[in-house]
C-alpha cells in the first residue's frame, strides 16, 4: 500500500484529499444551503402573519447555519469513500497513517459546535420573547376558540355572542385565541400564521396573532384526539374591516346566542 | 422428563432429586397456564363483579375485568413459564443444586434451550433476536397498511378507528422492537462475551427480562380485537380514558415490558460494572459496552415512570380515580410529564447503542483505530445526562409551562454538542482508513447521512417558535423515524450482519445484506422526505385522510415505503437462508479485536476455558501512533 | 445465481401476499359500508337561484336494533342512526334531510350545537314549526356535517333534534310520536365530508364521546358530496 504515501514533510492542507476535502465543503454548503432553505421555505407556502414569516427565516437560518456541518460531515465521508476501497471476504490491510486522537480537531469541534448551538439558541429565543410579547397586547380583539370533538367553534368575545364554526378575522388587528376544549385534548393551529396552541380540557391557553394577508386559510386539529381527527378542520376568512363588520352584523342574526 | 406427570403442576419445586418440575416447564405450559387463568378469571369477574352503581361516572366494570384478567394471564405465563421456581425454592430453603443450574443454563438440550426458562445469557440473546424479528415484521406489517391507507386523498380504505388502532399499534409496537433491537439480541449474546465474563451477573433476571416480554405480546395483540389502541403510541389521557377495552391491554403491555427493562437494566449494569475481564479498565472497555449500559442505565429512571403512569391511567379506567381526569381535579398534563420524562429518555435508550455498535465496527472494517476513544464516552455520557432534562421540549405547545420553554430550549438545543462529538468520532474514524466494502460499513456511512437529517430536523423542533408550526405535523413523524429508523435501525441492520456469524456459526450472505441495504436506505429517504414535505404544506400527524394539496408528497411517501418493504423481506430472506444454510463462519472472520471473536463456533457453553486477560484497547489497528 | 435471485423474489412477493392478505381483512371490517345516495326531487328556490333538489330521510333511534344493523353490527344496545351511516348527495344542490328522532336527550356539552347552523336561513322545521335552534337541554342528537380544510369547499351544517320527551318514551320498542327534523342545505364543489353527532351520548368515558360515538357506522359517517 505504498501508493497513498504521501511525505511526512508536507503541510497538512496540501495533500490531495485535503483539497478535496476543502472542494467539496464549499461546493456542498452551498448546495445543502440553498436547496435546504428553498425547498423548505417553498413548502411552506406564503405566510399570512409575521409570525408564520419568522418561522420561515428561522427555518431559513437554521440551514444555512447547519449547512457547513452536515457539508463537512459529508465532504470527508465522500473523500473517505473515495479514496481507499477493498472489495472481498478478507479484510484490507491496516491503514496507515492513523491518529487516535487529535487535541486540535477535537477542541475545534466542539468550539465550533459550541458557537452554532449558541447561535441557533439566541435567535430562537429572540423570535419566542418577541411572540410571547404579542400575547399581552391589550389593544387585540380576543377570540375564544374550543374544540370539541370533532369540531372547531369560535366565539368572537367582544361581539355580543356571535360564533361561529368557521373563523372570521378582520386583517392587520391583532387577535388573542383563548383554546380550550370540551372534552380530550384538541391543538388548534392556524397553518398559514405559524401559531398552534393545545385546546385542554378544563383549562385555557392562549396564543396571539395579527394576519397580515386577506384570503382563505386553514385551522387543522394537530393532536390525535380519536375517531374524526382527521376531519377537525375548518377555515380562516382573513377579511377587511368593513367586511369583518359586515359579517357580524349579518351572523348575528342568524347565528347568535341562544337567547 | 414425564416419569413425574402426578405431581401437581401448582406445587413448583421439592426434592431435587425425583427430577424437579423446572423440566417439565416450557413455553406450551407457560402459554396453556396464562390463558386458563386468564379465561378462568375473566369468567369469574364476569359473573360475580358488581355492576355499576348508578352514581358512577365511569363505565368500568368491563375495564376492571379485562385488567385483572390480563394480570392472571400475565401470572399465569410466568408460573407457567417457571419463572417462580428459583425464588420459591429459595424461600424453602432448598436452593437450586448444580445440576438444576446447568439445566437452566440449558446444558445438552438442543434446539429445546430456547423454548424454556434458560438462563444462558447466548440463549437469551438468541431469543431475543427471534422475538424482535417478529415484532419489525408486525409492526412493519402495520407501516405497510397506515401506508397504502395514505397512497391517495381519500380516506376511506380502512376506517377511522380501524386506523387510529393501527398507528397507536404499530407505533408502540415499534418503539418497543427498537428499544431491545440492540440490548436485546446483541447485548445479551456478545456483551457478556466482550467484556470477557461466562455469563451475565444475574443469569435468571437476564430470562426473566426476556420471558416478560413474551408474556407482554398478547396483550398488546389481543388489545387490537377489543377496541384498539385508538389514541397513538402516546396513549394521552384524557383520549386514553375515553378510548375503548383496548387500551387495557395496552396498559398491561406496557406495565409487563417496563417491568423487563428495569430487570434487563439492573442485570446488564451490573454485569458490566462488576464483570469485566482482568485488564479491562474503563479506558480499554470497548465502545459498545459504553453505548449498551449508557442505553439501559437511562432505562431505568425513564421505565418506572412509564410503569406508573399507566398504572395511574388504569385506575383511572377502572376505578374512576382522577389523575388525570380534569372534572375530577387531574391534570392531562400530568400525563403528558410522567410520558415525556421517560419518552424523552426513551428516544436515547434506542438511539446511543445503534450508534455505539457502528463505532465498534467502524475500526474493523477501516482498519483504524477509533477516533479519539474518550470523545466518543464523553458524547455518549453527555446525551445521557442532557437527555433527563429535556422532555418538556414535547409540550412547548401543550400550554403547560409557557415558561418553561425557554429553558427546555437550551437544555434540549445543548444536546446537539455531545451528539456532533459521535459525529466526529465516526468520522475521525473512516477518515484515511482502508475502507472495506460491507455492509455494516455502509451502514456507518447511511447513518452519517441519515442522523445528520435527522439532527438537523430536530434543532428545528427544538426552537420554540419553530415548533409552533411544525409541531403535530407530519414534519415530527419524519424527523423520529430519521432518527429511531434511519439511525437506530440502521446500526441494529448492521450489527445483525456484523454479529451474525458468532451468533449463528455462519456468515451472513452478503449479497443478500446488500441489496437489503440498498433498498432499505433508498426507500427510507424517499419516503421520508416525502413526508418532510406535507409536514412542512401543513399536513397534521396520524390523520386517516388529507387534503388534495398533500397527495403528491404522501404518494412519494407510500412508494419509499413499499421499497423499504422489499428491502426488509429481502433482508428477512438472508436471515433465514443464511442461518439454515450460509457459509459456516471462521472464528474471526471480521478480523476484530474483541474478545467475542477469541471464542470458537458455537460459542461454548461458560464461553471461555480461561478467563481472558486484557492489555490493552481494542482498537490498536495500524501503526499506533503518526 | 437465478434461484438464488428467485429465491428471495418469492419471499418480497409472499410477504407482500402476506400484508395484502392482512389489509384486505382490515380494510373489510367496516361496521357499516353501505351508502344511502339522496333522492331526486325537482328543483328548488334558493337563495343562490334554483337548483336541483335533492331529498334525504333518515332516522336515529335509541338503539342499532332496526335497520342494516340489526343485531349484526356487534353492538345492538348502541344508539345508532339509519337506515345507513354514509350518504351521498349531488353537489350544487340543493339536500332537503329530514330526521326522525326517536330518541331521549339531556343537556350538550357545548350550547353551540343547540343553535341550527348553516342550512338555509338558518333554520329547520321541528314537527313542522320552523326554529333555528332547539334548548341546549331538550336535545336528543345533532347531525353535523363537516371537513378537511384544503381546496375542497366548506361545508359545515349542524342541526339539533329535540329529544323525545321522558314520558313519550315507552319501555318496550320505540316511541310512536318521534321528533321529526326538516332542514335544507345547498351543497358546493365535490368532496369528502363526514357528519358525526354532538350531542354527548356514547355513555361512559370522558364526555360520554366514547363507544358509538366513536365508531363509524353508529353516531358518525361519511357524508360524500358527488357529481351530480
Amino acid at each position: 500500500m505504498t501508493d497513498i504515501q504521501t511525505p511526512q514533510s508536507a503541510k497538512w492542507w496540501k495533500k490531495t484529499d485535503v483539497k478535496r476535502v476543502f472542494l467539496l465543503w464549499i461546493i456542498l454548503t452551498a448546495v445543502i444551503g440553498y436547496v435546504g432553505s428553498e425547498v423548505q421555505a417553498r413548502s411552506m407556502g406564503a405566510p399570512a402573519s409575521e409570525v408564520m414569516a419568522s418561522v420561515i427565516s428561522l427555518i431559513r437560518i437554521f440551514t444555512w447555519a447547519a449547512a457547513p456541518v452536515a457539508a463537512l460531515v459529508a465532504a470527508l465521508a465522500i473523500t473517505a469513500l473515495m479514496e481507499k476501497r477493498h472489495y472481498g471476504d478478507n479484510p484490507p490491510p491496516d491503514a496507515l497513517h492513523q491518529v487516535h486522537t487529535s487535541p486540535r480537531v477535537n477542541g475545534l469541534w466542539m468550539a465550533a459546535s459550541t458557537v452554532l448551538c449558541l447561535f441557533a439558541l439566541i435567535v430562537g429565543l429572540i423570535v419566542l420573547q418577541k411572540d410571547s410579547a404579542s400575547l399581552l397586547d391589550a389593544k387585540a380583539m380576543n377570540v375564544n376558540v374550543t374544540g370539541q370533538q370533532w369540531v372547531w367553534n369560535f366565539d368572537y368575545v367582544e361581539s355580543n355572542g356571535v360564533r361561529s364554526a368557521d373563523l372570521y378575522l378582520p386583517v392587520n388587528k391583532p387577535v388573542v385565541f383563548h383554546v380550550s376544549s370540551k372534552d380530550v385534548k384538541h391543538s388548534f393551529w392556524v397553518v398559514q400564521m405559524g401559531i398552534k396552541i393545545d385546546a385542554n380540557p378544563g383549562y385555557v391557553t392562549e396564543t396571539a396573532v395579527t394576519p397580515n394577508k386577506i384570503g382563505v386559510f386553514d385551522v387543522r386539529c394537530a393532536e390525535l384526539c380519536g375517531l374524526l381527527h382527521a376531519y377537525m378542520q375548518t377555515k380562516v376568512h382573513v377579511v377587511s374591516q368593513a367586511d369583518y363588520e359586515t359579517w357580524l352584523k349579518s351572523t348575528a342574526v342568524t347565528q347568535g346566542a341562544i337567547s | 422428563m414425564t416419569t413425574m406427570m402426578e405431581r401437581s403442576a401448582s406445587a413448583p419445586g421439592h426434592s431435587a432429586k425425583r427430577k424437579p418440575l423446572i423440566e417439565r416447564l416450557n413455553i406450551v405450559t407457560a402459554l396453556a397456564l396464562g390463558t386458563v387463568s386468564a379465561v378462568v378469571v375473566w369468567q369469574l369477574a364476569l359473573k360475580f363483579m358488581p355492576d355499576n352503581a348508578d352514581t358512577a361516572f365511569f363505565f368500568n366494570r368491563e375495564d376492571k375485568i379485562s385488567l385483572l384478567s390480563l394480570i392472571a394471564w400475565f401470572i399465569g405465563f410466568m408460573v407457567g413459564i417457571g419463572a417462580l421456581i428459583g425464588p420459591f425454592r429459595w424461600l424453602l430453603g432448598k436452593d437450586l443444586n448444580h445440576d438444576e443450574n446447568m439445566f437452566y443454563a440449558g446444558k445438552d438440550q438442543g434446539i429445546k434451550r430456547y423454548f424454556r426458562y434458560t438462563t444462558d445469557h447466548k440463549v437469551v440473546g438468541i431469543q431475543y433476536l427471534v422475538v424482535t424479528i417478529i415484532i419489525f415484521f408486525v409492526g412493519g406489517v402495520l407501516a405497510m397498511l397506515i401506508r397504502t391507507n395514505l397512497g391517495h386523498a381519500q380516506g376511506g380504505w380502512i376506517q377511522p378507528q380501524t386506523y387510529n388502532a393501527i398507528v397507536g399499534w404499530h407505533g408502540i409496537i415499534m418503539i418497543v422492537a427498537t428499544i431491545i433491537m440492540i440490548t436485546g439480541p446483541f447485548g445479551n449474546f456478545v456483551m457478556p462475551i466482550m467484556i470477557g465474563a461466562r455469563d451475565m451477573a444475574f443469569p435468571r433476571l437476564n430470562a426473566l427480562s426476556f420471558w416478560l416480554i413474551v408474556a407482554a405480546i398478547p396483550p398488546v395483540f389481543i388489545s387490537f380485537f377489543t377496541g384498539g389502541i385508538t389514541t397513538g403510541w402516546s396513549a394521552y389521557n384524557p383520549l386514553a380514558s375515553q378510548a375503548g377495552l383496548g387500551m387495557n391491554g395496552y396498559i398491561a403491555f406496557i406495565c409487563i415490558f417496563a417491568l423487563s427493562t428495569m430487570v434487563a437494566g439492573a442485570n446488564i449494569t451490573t454485569t458490566v460494572i462488576r464483570m469485566r475481564a482482568k485488564g479491562m479498565t474503563w479506558n480499554r472497555t470497548p465502545i459498545f459496552i459504553y453505548g449498551v449500559v449508557a442505553s439501559v442505565a437511562l432505562a431505568l429512571p425513564a421505565f418506572p415512570v412509564f410503569f406508573l403512569s399507566q398504572i395511574m391511567s388504569g385506575l383511572d379506567r377502572a376505578f374512576a380515580t382522577s389523575f388525570y381526569n380534569t372534572t375530577g381535579g387531574g391534570s392531562g398534563w400530568l400525563y403528558e410529564n410522567l410520558f415525556w420524562i421517560m419518552g424523552h429518555p426513551e428516544v436515547y435508550v434506542i438511539l446511543i447503542p445503534a450508534v455505539a455498535a457502528l463505532m465498534e465496527m467502524a475500526p474493523v472494517f477501516t482498519r483504524a483505530p477509533l477516533f479519539s476513544f474518550n470523545i466518543a464516552v464523553m458524547g455518549i455520557g453527555g446525551i445521557c445526562g442532557l437527555s433527563i432534562l429535556v422532555w418538556a421540549h414535547h409540550m412547548y405547545i401543550s400550554g403547560w409551562a409557557p415558561l418553561l420553554s425557554a429553558p427546555f430550549m437550551i437544555t434540549t438545543e445543548l444536546i446537539s454538542i455531545p451528539t456532533g462529538m459521535l459525529f466526529l468520532v465516526l468520522i475521525g474514524t473512516i477518515w484515511r482508513g482502508n475502507l472495506w466494502m460491507t455492509m455494516p460499513l455502509m451502514s456507518i456511512f447511511a447513518l452519517l447521512w441519515n442522523f445528520m437529517i435527522g439532527g438537523i430536523t430536530g434543532i428545528y423542533l427544538s426552537d420554540v417558535p419553530a415548533d409552533a408550526f411544525l409541531h403535530g405535523s407530519m414534519y415530527v413523524t419524519a424527523h423520529f423515524h430519521y432518527t429511531l429508523m434511519g439511525a437506530g435501525l440502521t446500526g441494529a441492520l448492521a450489527s445483525l450482519v456484523f454479529w451474525f456469524p458468532k451468533m449463528t456459526g455462519r456468515m451472513f450472505d452478503k449479497k443478500l445484506s446488500w441489496v437489503a441495504f440498498w433498498l432499505v436506505q433508498i426507500g427510507f429517504n424517499v419516503a421520508f422526505m416525502g413526508m418532510f414535505l406535507v409536514g412542512l404544506a401543513g399536513q397534521p400527524r396520524r390523520v386517516e385522510s388529507y387534503a388534495a394539496m398533500f397527495s403528491r408528497g404522501n404518494l412519494i411517501t407510500t412508494i419509499g415505503a413499499y421499497t423499504i418493504m422489499a428491502g426488509m423481506l429481502v433482508l428477512l430472506h438472508g436471515v433465514i437462508i443464511s442461518w439454515r444454510s450460509g457459509i459456516k463462519a471462521p472464528m474471526n472472520p471480521w478480523q476484530s479485536k474483541t474478545l467475542e471473536w477469541t471464542v470458537p463456533n458455537p460459542v461454548p457453553l461458560e464461553n471461555f476455558d480461561v478467563l481472558p486477560i486484557v492489555t490493552g484497547d481494542p482498537y490498536h489497528y495500524g501503526k499506533a501512533q503518526s | 445465481m437465478n434461484k438464488r435471485f428467485f429465491a428471495a423474489l418469492g419471499t418480497v412477493i409472499l410477504g407482500a401476499a402476506v400484508i395484502a392478505g392482512i389489509g384486505t381483512y382490515v380494510a373489510s371490517a367496516k361496521n357499516d359500508s353501505r351508502v344511502l345516495a339522496a333522492t331526486a326531487a325537482g328543483t328548488m328556490d334558493t337563495p343562490q337561484g334554483n337548483l336541483p333538489h335533492y331529498t334525504l330521510d333518515i332516522s336515529v333511534y335509541p338503539d342499532a336494533m332496526f335497520g342494516g344493523h340489526g343485531t349484526g353490527g356487534g353492538h345492538p344496545d348502541w344508539v345508532s342512526y339509519g337506515p345507513v351511516t354514509n350518504f351521498t348527495v349531488p353537489a350544487h344542490s340543493a339536500i332537503t334531510i329530514t330526521v326522525a328522532n326517536y330518541d331521549g336527550g339531556e343537556t350538550l356539552n357545548n350550547d353551540f350545537f343547540g343553535k341550527i347552523r348553516g342550512t338555509i336561513g338558518g333554520t329547520a322545521t321541528l314537527n313542522g314549526e320552523t326554529i333555528s335552534s332547539v334548548a341546549p337541554d331538550h336535545v336528543g342528537h345533532t347531525f353535523t356535517v363537516h371537513g378537511i380544510a384544503g381546496e375542497q369547499s366548506e361545508l359545515f351544517f349542524s342541526v339539533p333534534m329535540k329529544a323525545v320527551a321522558e314520558e313519550d318514551m315507552p319501555e318496550e320498542g320505540y316511541t310512536k310520536t318521534p321528533n321529526v327534523t326538516v332542514f335544507t342545505v345547498i351543497t358546493g364543489d365535490e368532496g369528502e365530508y363526514v357528519w358525526n353527532c354532538e350531542y354527548p351520548c356514547g355513555d361512559g368515558t370522558i364526555a360520554k364521546f366514547g363507544n358509538a360515538m366513536s365508531s363509524m357506522g353508529y353516531m358518525s359517517g361519511h357524508f360524500n358530496v358527488v357529481k351530480a
